[in-house]
């Protein structure tokens, strides 16, 4: 491997790990605060590819909007899931699971006679490629790392600058501590699983250029983001940050060398090993 | 009283109907077979559901189950008790080397490394084009034979996957039933309460786990020597969902649960089998299972004869003993 398709692999893991980060996040934030797994958050990756496709191809309107529409529209979606899937389900974080898992296999099922059953494709919005210290990079793939790097950026300065994000991280430290102290964790709760949807539509809303689209398009992406966060560390910020990085760049990388299946297949080996001697992942918490 | 002579009784009916399938006609016998086989990856689940782990890659087990019968039989000529066995063997060392590290996760954790054991398992079918011909299908498996008379008939196979489950499933009942079901059960409602009595929960948590895993392989095995043809997707996330929602639909509580559930979603869907109806259907089963009924469909015998007597229809229900 030359140098130069060295430094094109890292930039295409950069940007691939930018929408791992973009999955992980919402997932790790609603595990810190509810202790459940989100397997719904591939399906509405696909659900934001989808927007995308429908509003900004179909309906021609600017990528932008579109954007922003998937980011909004899904949100919405997650504060109603909160509203009557996560708060009706009593006995345990075992059924609201089953129940997530189950709404994500209605959503990507109900996509095939919904959406049609051929791939979808979008058209470029950034065509051409960019010149990167002589390497070519499509302006596609680069334009994710700014975009991604924004959500992110804004992500933090809400959860650590403002009230509604102080609730979070009080409900995520004693639930029962912040409900006594007038945190409406309800609300606060429909607020973390809107934000984790928006953050999944945001990552298939910018994927959706460049990869087909089709009902299944979010189950890789999933899996991913789960290595991640187990990687990271469940409920860990940081810890999703760097491990998505890290899996982008393994990814980009090791698919290069080797091919896509291996780079999956190394990712998992790396998971199960680091499993062995730190089973809280690397930035993790006792589960 | 009459409980005691009603489970038997029911027993012996439900096998009695299951001998007169084949009179309806061979697309019964098919639907039937996979019924059976349905029945018996549920019910392998149990154990580790049971332990409190949420297990969402059983499917991986059946693969290798699947594929290992159905390699031995095909280039070794080996005999179907043997592959089966060997198929199931298999399996259980696979579960064993991914469940040792991963048992050490609890709750959530472990259920996200499961979902990767299914991924896992499906790329190397898909990739290991050389031992399994990968994407394009693995054709030409040999019909079971047994103590070397080849069962050619559906009808005989169907007989074979029937008597194959029960045996397995009395095996699983007695597990459950006895002091090792117990411990698991212990472990599922406590486990720290259990580890604090002396309960090495790491060891018996792998045991269950390996004990599904085995039984898992010997429904893959059975499924591929009926079916005939393997093909890496038909492992997938979906088939592992389905096996979890059967123990859910049908409930959890009680040792009938997940055959009810298998039974019920596998006949009720057979209509839409295939498309993308079924898993829509499987989908809102599930929701609304958990939403209305977290017994499971097992407890609304109990939950209608409550409303019949004007009790309230959330007292809680004895359950079955049998």
């Amino acid at each position: 491997m030359t140098a130069a398709l060295l430094l094109q692999s890292t930039i295409i893991g950069v940007s691939i790990g930018s929408i791992y980060i973009l999955m992980a996040l919402g997932l790790t934030l609603m595990f810190g605060m509810m202790h459940i797994i989100n397997f719904a958050h591939g399906a509405v990756y696909m659900l934001g590819a989808f927007v995308i496709y429908y509003v900004f191809f179909q309906w021609g309107a600017p990528y932008f909007v579109a954007f922003l529409l998937a980011m909004v529209l899904l949100g919405v979606f997650g504060f109603l899931v909160e509203r009557t899937v996560y708060r009706p389900i009593k006995g345990g974080i075992e059924p609201t699971l089953v129940a997530l898992l189950a709404l994500t296999t209605f959503l990507q099922a109900a996509g095939y006679p919904v959406f049609g059953q051929l791939d979808k494709h979008v058209p470029p919005v950034f065509r051409g490629t960019r010149d990167i210290l002589g390497v070519m990079i499509s302006s596609e793939r680069l334009m994710i790392i700014p975009v991604a790097g924004v959500l992110v950026v804004g992500l933090y300065l809400f959860i650590n600058k403002t009230r509604l994000g102080a609730a979070m991280r009080a409900i995520e430290q004693d639930k029962e501590a912040a409900a006594l102290q007038g945190v409406n964790v309800h609300v606060v709760n429909g607020l973390a699983f809107a934000i984790g949807f928006a953050l999944a539509a945001a990552a298939g809303a910018l994927m959706a250029p460049i990869f087909k689209l089709d009902p299944m398009m979010g189950e890789q992406p999933l899996l991913k983001a789960f290595i991640i966060i187990i990687l990271g560390g469940l409920g860990s910020i940081p810890g999703a940050i760097l491990g998505g990085l890290m899996l982008g760049l393994i990814d980009s990388i090791v698919a290069t060398a080797l091919g896509a299946e291996p780079a999956f297949l190394l990712s998992f080996v790396f998971i199960i090993v680091l499993l062995l001697f730190k089973p809280t992942g690397l930035f993790g918490h006792a589960p | 009283m009459l409980r005691r002579i009603a489970t038997p009784a029911l027993l012996v009916v439900v096998l009695g109907l299951a001998v007169l399938v084949p009179w309806l006609g061979d697309y019964y016998v098919h639907v039937f077979a996979l019924v059976f086989i349905n029945v018996l990856l549920a019910a392998s689940l149990r154990p580790s559901l049971t332990c409190g782990q949420l297990n969402i890659g059983h499917s991986a087990f059946m693969c290798v189950g699947a594929y290992a019968s159905a390699l031995l039989a095909k280039h070794f000529a080996v005999p179907f008790e043997l592959s089966l066995l060997s198929g199931a063997l298999l399996a259980t060392v696979v579960g064993l080397a991914v469940g040792y590290p991963s048992l050490r996760l609890r709750g959530v954790y472990f259920a996200m490394v499961t979902v990767a054991f299914v991924e896992v398992v499906r790329l190397v079918a898909a990739i290991w084009v050389s031992l399994t011909r990968g994407n394009s299908g693995l054709s030409g498996i040999p019909k079971p034979n047994l103590l070397g008379m080849i069962l050619t008939t559906k009808a005989s196979q169907y007989y074979l996957i029937v008597f194959v489950t029960v045996v397995a499933l009395v095996i699983l009942w007695k597990l459950e039933r006895s002091r090792l079901g117990l411990t698991w059960k212990s472990i599922g409602m406590a486990d720290h309460l259990a580890q604090s009595l002396g309960v090495n929960i790491a060891n018996y948590k792998l045991l269950a786990f390996m004990v599904g895993c085995f039984f898992a392989g010997v429904a893959g095995a059975l499924y591929a020597h009926f079916i005939r043809f393997l093909f890496p997707p038909e492992f997938g996330f979906l088939v592992a969902t389905n096996i979890l929602v059967y123990n859910f639909v049908g409930g959890r509580d009680h040792f009938v649960g997940p055959i009810v559930g298998a039974v019920f979603l596998s006949l009720l869907s057979e209509p839409f089998r295939g498309s993308a109806y079924e898993t829509i259907f499987f989908s809102i089963a599930m929701l609304l299972t958990i939403l209305f009924l977290p017994g499971g469909l097992i407890t609304l015998p109990g939950k209608l004869a409550g409303l019949r007597w004007g009790r309230a229809a959330s007292a809680p229900t004895p359950s079955p003993t049998g």
